[in-house]
């Protein structure tokens, strides 16, 4: 009966270490000591209207969480959650001061016993108040602060929301100059190259007197033949005459004519081919300038294509932040949920409970 | 105090008949001819490296970005730990049932004997792998050790505790027994051992989180891989599953060992 009773004992202190007393602590914490917690929701998504066609393969893949869903969103979502942005919260102080207002209970205080306030510490605790969570199917960011006035946890909330906007907003801008400045160098380059080709080109026109060889050539030839017809025409006249007449005073006009035309002639064929100066030797050096300054010409047209283009795409690949829901300001603190604590509690302890006593128990069967 | 002086005596029988039970069933199973005993936790790592020596044989490097021979070591040893442990409890009184002619005999020691056996062949082969992988530099050493004995730990409290219920049970209904075995080639690719949970899709890290072995798993690829990779886990959710497992687990073994009439 004694050995009945002391056992019992043993079954209560152990009862009361397991249930009662953790229950106590949780009655104790939730009933009395832990400080109100209002959360404050937003809502947001990173659009980017370009958004690739899907196939039926790329819903598969997304499905197996594959995709690459908008990396703004990720580095958004990342930044929250850096120090950077609880070192542009707490600029001042100021985010420091709201957790440790003196309503705030000191088991949720940060920095409760004042033994360290280093930033890091700081950062530990600002993780656990802050919360982003993203939806891969419908890409709607949620971000939640907590904090001990609703007041507080708007403003916070608030603050962080502009801060990844502007986060989104200067990627955005690194990118889309980043696009649009390598064409425009591009297109830059090549009007040195056009200009140059052309001032080139002029130049050696100004330097040879010669506009078009080719073209120039033409009209000699033309000249050069119709010096020939002349040249034929006399000649036929010529024999003619001596044939007919050869005493006749005009044969010596027309001799005299015939050299002079043989002369002409000489010297536009030296004009076109033959001679330093003349067209064919300036040909070469002319086709290589008309031709780099063609291609400038076609180089620098493309370029400005391109610069267009990169624009354009510049313009359609914009990401934004889009606000679905503003910062909440909470009038009612939904955490600490007290009475679920509470029970959680009781219940751990009693399955604990049960759990050592059975072993307990065992242990115990073996002394029989 | 009397009743403190009880649970003493009986703590110190209760570890003389364990170790007894664990000489026993070393020698029944393993036998003094071979190498012995070293079965124990050569045949765990045996399997681990067959299955290490396929999945690097077949490159499975898309599997994730972390190096492949370490992943399969984690995976496949984690698995063999709660695996094995339920699969030796299940139907492990009848073959003993000539020892509870003993009084200080209960069915909790022989479930106990066991999973320490079970305990220690995994452990030993997952350290003895480690170590001859790292040598070889196929492998590095953790990032974080204790997370690593931490998540092997909770593990092996999963499947402790998974491992009695079914044992007991197994007693009552003989269906357990055939059961176990699907069951057990259902669950092996969700158990995190082939994949990790970032992975996934959103959707379904939610509801794999669920079972609560595959906790562990990332617990302890956390503490493997470190700053590699990123782990989803919830221990607390994974201490109560334990927890719950233990407690029905223990109540049943109570009930089963009332009506267990020795041979």
């Amino acid at each position: 009966m004694k050995k009945l009773l002391a056992r019992f004992r043993l079954a209560d202190r152990l009862f009361l270490a397991v249930v009662v007393l953790p229950t106590i602590l949780a009655v104790l914490y939730y009933g009395l000591l832990s400080s109100d917690v209002y959360v404050s929701e937003s809502r947001f998504i990173v659009r980017s209207p370009e958004k690739p066609q899907m196939s039926g393969v790329g819903l598969l893949l997304k499905g197996a969480g594959f995709s690459n869903a908008g990396d703004e969103i990720f580095a958004a979502q990342s930044y929250v959650n850096s120090r950077d942005a609880l070192k542009v919260l707490d600029t001042g102080g100021v985010y420091r001061k709201a957790y440790t207002l003196p309503s705030i209970s000191i088991f949720d205080r940060y920095n409760s016993f004042g033994l360290s306030g280093s930033f890091e510490e700081l950062y530990a605790y600002y993780q656990g108040k802050v919360h982003t969570e993203h939806d891969t199917t419908s890409s709607i960011t949620t971000l939640s602060v907590k904090a001990y006035t609703p007041e507080d946890a708007q403003r916070f909330n608030r603050q962080l929301l502009a801060m990844s906007e502007a986060l989104v907003n200067r990627l955005n801008d690194r990118a889309r100059s980043d696009l649009i400045q390598t064409s425009r160098a591009e297109v830059d380059a090549a009007k040195v190259r056009s200009e140059k080709a052309s001032l080139a080109l002029s130049r050696f026109r100004n330097r040879e007197g010669v506009i078009d060889p080719e073209k120039q050539a033409t009209i000699q030839f033309q000249m050069i033949s119709k010096l020939q017809d002349e040249m034929i025409a006399t000649r036929a006249q010529l024999a003619q005459l001596r044939s007919v007449a050869p005493r006749n005073p005009q044969i010596i006009v027309l001799e005299a004519q015939a050299r002079s035309l043989k002369g002409d002639i000489d010297e536009e064929l030296r004009k076109v081919a033959g001679g330093s100066a003349s067209l064919s030797s300036v040909a070469a050096e002319y086709q290589r300038l008309q031709l780099e300054n063609q291609f400038a010409d076609r180089q620098l047209a493309s370029a400005m294509a391109s610069l267009q283009d990169a624009e354009n795409e510049a313009r359609r690949k914009q990401a934004y932040v889009e606000r679905i829901a503003q910062p909440s300001l909470p009038d009612f603190a939904i955490e600490p949920r007290r009475m679920r604590g509470i029970i959680s509690t009781l219940l751990f302890a009693l399955i604990a409970w049960g759990v050592l006593s059975m072993m307990l128990a065992g242990v115990r069967e073996h002394q029989q | 105090m009397a009743s403190g002086n009880d649970l003493a005596v009986g703590l110190m029988v209760q570890r003389r008949v364990v170790s007894a039970l664990l000489l026993r069933e070393i020698i029944t199973r393993y036998g003094r001819h071979n190498i012995g005993f070293l079965w124990l936790f050569v045949e765990p790592m045996l399997f681990t490296l067959a299955v290490t020596l396929l999945w690097v044989g077949l490159k499975l490097n898309h599997v994730s970005t972390l190096p492949i021979t370490a992943f399969a070591v984690t995976g496949y040893s984690s698995i063999l730990l709660w695996r094995n442990m339920p699969g030796r409890l299940i139907g492990s009184v009848g073959p003993n049932l000539a020892l509870m002619y003993h009084r200080q005999v209960k069915i909790i020691d022989i479930f106990i004997s066991r999973l320490l056996l079970e305990f220690m062949g995994a452990t030993i082969s997952f350290i003895a792998l480690t170590v001859v992988f790292t040598t070889f530099g196929w492998m590095t050493w953790p990032e974080d050790l204790l997370k690593v004995t931490l998540g092997w730990l909770m593990l092996t409290w999963f499947g402790c505790g998974l491992a009695i219920l079914l044992g007991a049970l197994a007693e009552e209904h003989e269906i357990i027994e055939k059961l176990w075995h699907p069951f057990a080639y259902i669950i092996m690719p969700l158990s995190g051992a082939g994949f990790i949970v970032d992975s996934l899709p959103k959707v379904g890290q939610e509801w794999i989180l669920y079972l609560p072995m595959i906790n562990a798993v990332e617990y302890l690829r956390e503490g493997y891989f470190g700053s590699a990779m990123v782990a989803h886990y919830d221990m607390g959710y994974m201490a109560v599953a334990n927890l719950a497992l233990t407690a029905l687990g223990l109540a049943k073994t109570r009930v089963v060992s009332q009506k267990v009439v020795p041979e």
